[in-house]
């Protein structure tokens, strides 16, 4: 199936069909979104201000990532599951969307960025002195996230 | 006219509310710059809140994190309340009667008042408690209430515009 089926076929699955006619239902997973959105955002604030050496500087780098780990990647879940609902709103739109195209392009570039260098990163921060890398890893990790919620919200407003 | 009412009707009608109101960008900015800023006021408070949980970042004590972590929050919130100021007198009037509107800054105060009690009483001997494998119960039912209040205030947040 193309790209384009798929999209169709969210729009027309039972979770489509739930989100486009319940009055309440977009609303509650949008907040459910918002949610995930808060929790996401502070971990990914926790783990790369401390990359870039600002916050926590007497405790392990590798502790941090490993300590808010679970609830960036839990929370990153939520707000994936949560999008697909919203998604399945208006899919054919959200298809042809500028700002949807890119939210989705800087997501895939952010997940596998935290789950490659930047996990690199992390591990090189172990060593005595402040690198450059690890700091410009957060950097691009902070402006990758960044991206993604600024084209989210883009995707309503244009 | 209640006189609060009066005041939400005068900034509503002001030159500068109208032009916010009725602004191409602007209002969608300083919108996206709220929904945003709930990153760096809630999600960092959540991060702590769930340290004092016991479950996450177990190798950080308490007032260590908070020490790095409350800073920010405080940051996140002169955002949130500026951007929420501006917002709010674009609106003004039309805010007055919105019971989600007045549900989300009745969340707001108590998670105020929730932070205030936390911080004059039980995190003040953080040093004394904060090496055992658990936080007081009166540190828990804090952090339980923080989570609480400020996953409301998001959602009456939401709320707004469908009332």
């Amino acid at each position: 199936m193309s790209l384009h089926g798929w999209f169709i076929a969210l729009a027309r699955s039972p979770l489509g069909h739930a989100m486009q006619t319940s009055r309440w239902g977009f609303a509650v997973v949008e907040m459910v979104h918002l949610l995930g959105l808060a929790i996401l955002g502070g971990s990914v604030l926790i783990v790369d201000l401390r990359l870039l050496g600002v916050i926590l500087k007497d405790e392990s780098a590798v502790a941090i990532g490993r300590g808010v780990s679970r609830l960036l990647i839990g929370s990153l879940i939520v707000m994936v599951l949560s999008g697909i609902a919203l998604l399945s709103e208006e899919a054919g739109k959200c298809y042809y969307s500028p700002a949807f195209r890119c939210k989705m392009a800087l997501l895939a570039a952010a997940v596998v960025f935290y789950f490659t260098l930047h996990r690199q990163a992390l591990l090189r921060a172990q060593s005595e002195k402040p690198t450059l890398w690890p700091r410009i890893a957060a950097a691009v990790s902070l402006l990758l996230w960044l991206g993604v919620g600024v084209a989210g919200r883009a995707i309503g407003l244009l | 006219m209640p006189l609060l009412q009066h005041l939400c009707e005068m900034l509503y009608r002001s030159s500068f509310g109208t032009m916010l109101r009725e602004s191409n960008n602007a209002f969608s900015v300083i919108e996206s710059v709220h929904v945003l800023s709930i990153t760096l006021l809630v999600g960092t408070i959540a991060v702590l809140d769930l340290r004092i949980l016991g479950l996450i970042l177990r190798p950080v004590t308490v007032s260590s994190l908070a020490r790095s972590v409350l800073p920010l929050s405080w940051s996140g919130f002169a955002v949130s309340v500026t951007s929420g100021f501006l917002l709010f007198w674009a609106e003004a009037a039309k805010l007055y009667a919105n019971p989600s509107f007045r549900a989300k800054l009745a969340l707001l105060a108590l998670a105020g008042i929730n932070a205030l009690v936390f911080h004059t009483t039980v995190f003040r001997r953080a040093q004394e408690w904060e090496t055992f494998q658990l936080c007081p119960w009166r540190a828990r039912v804090t952090a339980v209430a923080s989570l609480t209040l400020w996953s409301g205030v998001i959602i009456a947040g939401r709320a707004i515009a469908y009332f």
